[in-house]
């Protein structure tokens, strides 16, 4: 007796503690909804409602009636489903070579990897906009997604790794044996035990795509080929004035897809980095 | 190859480099075109524009790029840096100095006919010239700072108002504010503050206003120049904090927020004046105050003098545009009279140009208009407009050194010390 | 079967390396040999040896920058993990409403940064028009409204905790794949032993989670150090500069004023000191592990 209710205290904290971290990271998104539809006068009002009191679908008609916020989601989408897929073209089967290989290259890749991630990513874009320059790629989404691509590489390369080290080695001498060749065992064996391991990571490089500002930024110059977020950062004003409920609206509008992803492929997300994150 | 052969070959080559020229030319010349216009009626004065301009022009054809203000300088600054600049880009006075001084903007003196230099107040231009003459911007809008104040506390206290000609001191101010904080219900604490002074981000509306007492925080001597925080700069220092720590009649939590953030609070009556407060609040009252919330504008407080500090938004050239004189027209379209008019009045500011700032809309009792445009004559250009390193004191200086004044941790001695020598050590990065 | 040969290799890392060299080889070693000049933006850049780092020594500004942001990627990357257990830990017990809740809980992820940013300011408004400040005063936790970011004492510690907001999702789902791959012997075994909860907890679970814990730490540290937009949108490193993470610090210098040469240097810096405690670090696990 005494123990159940132990375990009921016990089950009604864990219960409350989830509920805590709910509330926590997915608050501000409610907040955002509520700001999307409220009217101006509420939303730049003293004392704040979560459920607004006259709602108004107003500000998602001024989001997309005044940027063309439809081609800015088009386009983010374009570019991160694309550099999501040549990333992991070219990250399967470098990370593939570098565990089943060990020589000085191994040191070189990872030595990059770790500069690449630590200097700062900004003071880079001007060397940077001279080589697409050189190569006419500027002002193009070829261009952006190729930067794209070699952004997030490092990460994804660090991650598959993880996977391959805990594929067992035996299963492809085996393939090899049966007379397979490289490529075979590469894409018989290797590739549908790295399933998992490939949607996370492509998951994780199209959200760096989505999200990425600066670049963008800097490397579209015309209007019709800009992402979401430089959509997004055009409703500031000066002196950090916003014009909140439009932006509310948008950027809920900007969320919502990657969200409805992630939904859908949270399992498989989970799966997928268990089989790789564990062994490095 | 023989002499006869190489003329005719250089011949042919000549008639296509020609014949490539003369379908170069029939092609349009695009001018890029970058925007800040953010609020709803200017993007749309914006759009406006540029199509009438296009649809006049077919052989001069304007691309519309939105910017946005919080991403511009980064825009900017790696645009003039690869050389893949817009001809033409919008920002602001202040700013565009530093840009002048590394040599990326092209002198728009040239381009500037008699008529239009006439039209456009002295002081605007003031703000946008270089040391030999040069013009590096076209300043088009501008705004002052003003006084709103909230009707019905000001009537029932029977305050009486000033006016263009007899405007408030900075001790009015003070006295009225004194008589304005009230406790109802008495129970210690203030139910209604006499004023509310947004200082969040307090640089800019302090250098502006320190013109009034004659000072001006940098001075130049054989083309160096030094921080000097003196009796003038203190002057503006000291009532701000009389009025906020010594008269309690200023509401102290204002000190961190920003002009957007004191404003739900004034429409509830809870501050009876907001002194030093941009023009462009006024839009942001029509826009979210509720119907019944009675206010006005009255003329800006007098130091020495009533001067303030300008910076007008301005459209630069940049000297890697291979198309400046096209820029250049596409520019003096958007700001003849009637499309500047649109503009100001989109972003509720002042149209630099005199005609423009005679037209009836901005000279209706409306919305506070004719008193606020009365301000215009008082705009001048501040001391600190293109010090080289000016940038850097005051992010890494005078914001923190003012924040902590005005969160009553040092004192004005001490601030008045630290930016001067923290703020002398930068400069001399700059030499 | 581990083949030596480098050509073999090459092959297959070759079409990777292309792309790479371009655009981010070059890239990155233009940008750490600027960090050798003194390139300001509108002049051409001269080598100037180790002068950036010289005047980096007596730069008053650079040393509390570095020093709040070891504040700062501590103080986020341990609150990342330590939350994000907790959090992995729930998700992987046998709770109702767990599907709603593992979506939910990766909203911030699914937000680009300015967004974060944004939303953020919204919620931390300085006066009760802001949720956060209107639902403590209501509940009576604080009397006045707390100015969240422009605090001299609050600012950081706001800051922190929406950093370590922005990076729980990745980390607990990392976690939480960690654990559903300890195999459930292990706590059967233990749970015959005779050992409680935290027994469990400390043998089975911590042991098991050790190698995904090390990854994430090393990764969060790396990147918060070098966290920019969300701290940019929120505060702009101030007030007075409290909040002026190193990353921030590079960007002013290079972009605002226009020293890219030091900038680039303050790049360096970080590069040496980030990889250096990383190394550090890794090899102490690797040796508590038996050898590297």
């Amino acid at each position: 007796m005494k123990r159940k209710v132990k375990l009921w205290t016990a089950k009604t904290a864990m219960y409350a503690a989830l509920l805590a971290y709910v509330v926590f990271l997915a608050f501000p998104l409610v907040w955002l909804l509520s700001t999307a539809l409220k009217p101006n006068s509420e939303i730049y009002s003293r004392w704040p409602t979560l459920i607004p009191k006259h709602p108004t679908w107003s500000h998602f008609a001024t989001a997309f009636g005044e940027q063309n916020l439809l081609l800015g989601i088009a386009n983010s989408l374009k570019i991160g489903v694309l550099s999501s897929v040549i990333v992991l073209l070219l990250a399967v089967p470098c990370a593939y070579a570098l565990v089943r290989y060990r020589t000085f290259v191994n040191k070189a890749v990872m030595g990059w990897v770790l500069v690449s991630q630590l200097f700062p990513s900004i003071l880079i874009i001007i060397p940077l906009f001279l080589v697409l320059r050189n190569l006419a790629l500027t002002n193009t989404h070829t261009g952006i997604t190729l930067v794209y691509t070699v952004w997030s590489l490092p990460f994804v390369l660090w991650m598959m790794r993880g996977y391959i080290n805990g594929i067992p080695i035996e299963l492809e001498e085996a393939a090899f044996v049966d007379g397979a060749g490289r490529w075979q065992v590469l894409s018989k064996v290797v590739f549908p035990l790295l399933l998992p391991g490939i949607v996370a990571s492509g998951l994780f490089a199209f959200v760096s795509a989505w999200n990425e500002f600066f670049f963008a930024l800097v490397l579209l110059k015309t209007p019709s080929l800009t992402t979401l977020p430089v959509y997004l950062s055009r409703f500031t004003g000066s002196e950090g004035m916003t014009r909140l409920g439009p932006l509310a609206a948008s950027c809920l509008v900007a969320t919502l897809p990657t969200l409805v992803v992630f939904a859908f492929l949270q399992k498989g997300l989970i799966s997928g980095l268990m089989s790789g994150a564990v062994k490095q | 190859m023989s002499g006869k052969k190489a003329l005719l070959s250089s011949v042919l080559v000549l008639l296509v480099v020609l014949s490539f020229g003369a379908l170069a030319s029939a092609e349009p010349v695009k001018i890029r075109f970058v925007s800040l216009a953010w609020q709803e009626q200017s993007i749309a004065a914006n759009y406006e524009i540029v199509d009438e301009w296009n649809r006049l022009n077919p052989d001069i054809q304007v691309e519309y790029i939105p910017g946005s203000w919080d991403s511009i300088h980064d825009y900017m600054v790696t645009s003039f840096e690869t050389g893949d600049v817009p001809d033409i880009f919008h920002y602001e006075a202040a700013l565009i100095g530093d840009f002048a001084r590394r040599g990326y903007l092209a002198d728009l003196r040239p381009y500037i006919d008699d008529e239009l230099w006439e039209d456009t107040f002295e002081g605007a231009w003031a703000t946008v010239a270089g040391d030999n003459g040069e013009i590096w911007g076209m300043p088009f809008i501008w705004e002052s700072l003003i006084i709103l104040y909230n009707k019905d506390i000001l009537e029932e206290a029977g305050i009486e108002l000033p006016t263009t000609e007899n405007p408030w001191t900075w001790d009015d101010i003070r006295s009225v504010a004194k008589e304005l904080t009230v406790d109802f219900d008495g129970d210690g604490e203030i139910d209604q503050w006499g004023a509310a002074i947004p200082l969040r981000a307090p640089v800019n509306r302090i250098l502006n206003l320190t013109l009034g007492f004659g000072g001006g925080y940098f001075v130049e001597e054989d083309g160096r120049y030094t921080v000097r925080v003196g009796e003038a700069e203190k002057g503006l220092l000291s009532v701000i904090m009389d009025m906020i720590y010594e008269d309690k009649s200023a509401y102290p939590g204002a000190v961190g927020l920003s002009g957007t953030a004191v404003l739900p609070a004034f429409y509830e009556g809870d501050y009876a004046l907001l002194p030093g407060i941009g023009v462009w609040a006024r839009q942001q009252i029509m826009q979210n105050a509720p119907e019944d919330f009675r206010w006005g504008v009255l003329p800006p407080v007098k130091g020495q003098t009533q001067l303030q500090g300008a910076n007008p938004q301005t459209l630069s050239i940049p000297k890697a545009s291979k198309h400046q004189a096209e820029a250049m027209e596409f520019i003096k379209f958007f700001v003849a009279k009637e499309n500047v008019t649109k503009l100001a009045l989109g972003d509720w500011m002042y149209p630099t140009r005199k005609s423009a700032l005679a037209m009836p809309e901005f000279q209706t009792e409306e919305a506070g208009w004719k008193v606020s445009s009365e301000t215009v004559q008082f705009l001048t250009v501040g001391p600190w407009h293109g010090v080289p390193g000016f940038p850097e004191w005051k992010d890494r200086v005078a914001t923190p050194v003012m924040q902590e004044l005005f969160a009553n941790q040092i004192t004005i001695e001490e601030a008045a010390q630290r930016m001067e020598s923290e703020g002398n050590r930068i400069l001399q990065r700059y030499r | 079967m581990k083949q030596r040969s480098v050509l073999g290799q090459l092959g297959l890392v070759l079409p990777f390396l292309v792309p790479v060299f371009l655009l981010s080889v070059i890239p990155l070693v233009s940008g750490i040999y600027l960090g050798f000049t003194d390139y300001q933006f509108g002049w051409d850049p001269k080598f100037n040896g180790l002068d950036n780092y010289i005047y980096m020594l007596g730069d008053s500004y650079f040393w509390s920058s570095f020093r709040i942001g070891f504040i700062w990627t501590f103080g986020v990357t341990a609150g990342q993990i330590l939350f994000g257990l907790g959090l992995a830990l729930l998700l992987n017990a046998k709770l109702r409403f767990q599907w709603l809740a593992r979506v939910l809980i990766l909203v911030p992820w699914a937000m680009p940064p300015i967004i974060r940013g944004l939303m953020w300011n919204m919620v931390l408004l300085p006066d009760t028009s802001g949720p956060l400040n209107y639902l403590l005063t209501q509940l009576g936790i604080i009397s006045q409204p707390i100015n969240w970011l422009n605090n001299f004492s609050w600012a950081l510690p706001t800051i922190i905790l929406v950093g370590i907001w922005g990076g729980l999702p990745q980390s607990s789902v990392v976690l939480l794949a960690g654990l559903q791959s300890i195999p459930k012997e292990l706590y059967e075994a233990a749970g015959l032993d005779g050992a409680g909860v935290w027994a469990q907890f400390r043998h089975v679970t911590l042991p098991g989670l050790r190698q995904v814990i090390v990854a994430i730490v090393s990764l969060r540290f790396m990147w918060n150090f070098n966290a920019f937009g969300l701290v940019y949108a929120l505060t702009q490193g101030g007030p007075g500069g409290r909040t002026r993470l190193p990353m921030l610090f590079a960007y002013e210098e290079g972009f605002r004023y226009g020293n890219a040469g030091y900038a680039a240097a303050l790049g360096n810096v970080m590069v040496l000191v980030v990889s250096a405690l990383l190394i550090i670090y890794l090899r102490r696990q690797f040796a508590e592990e038996g050898g590297m």
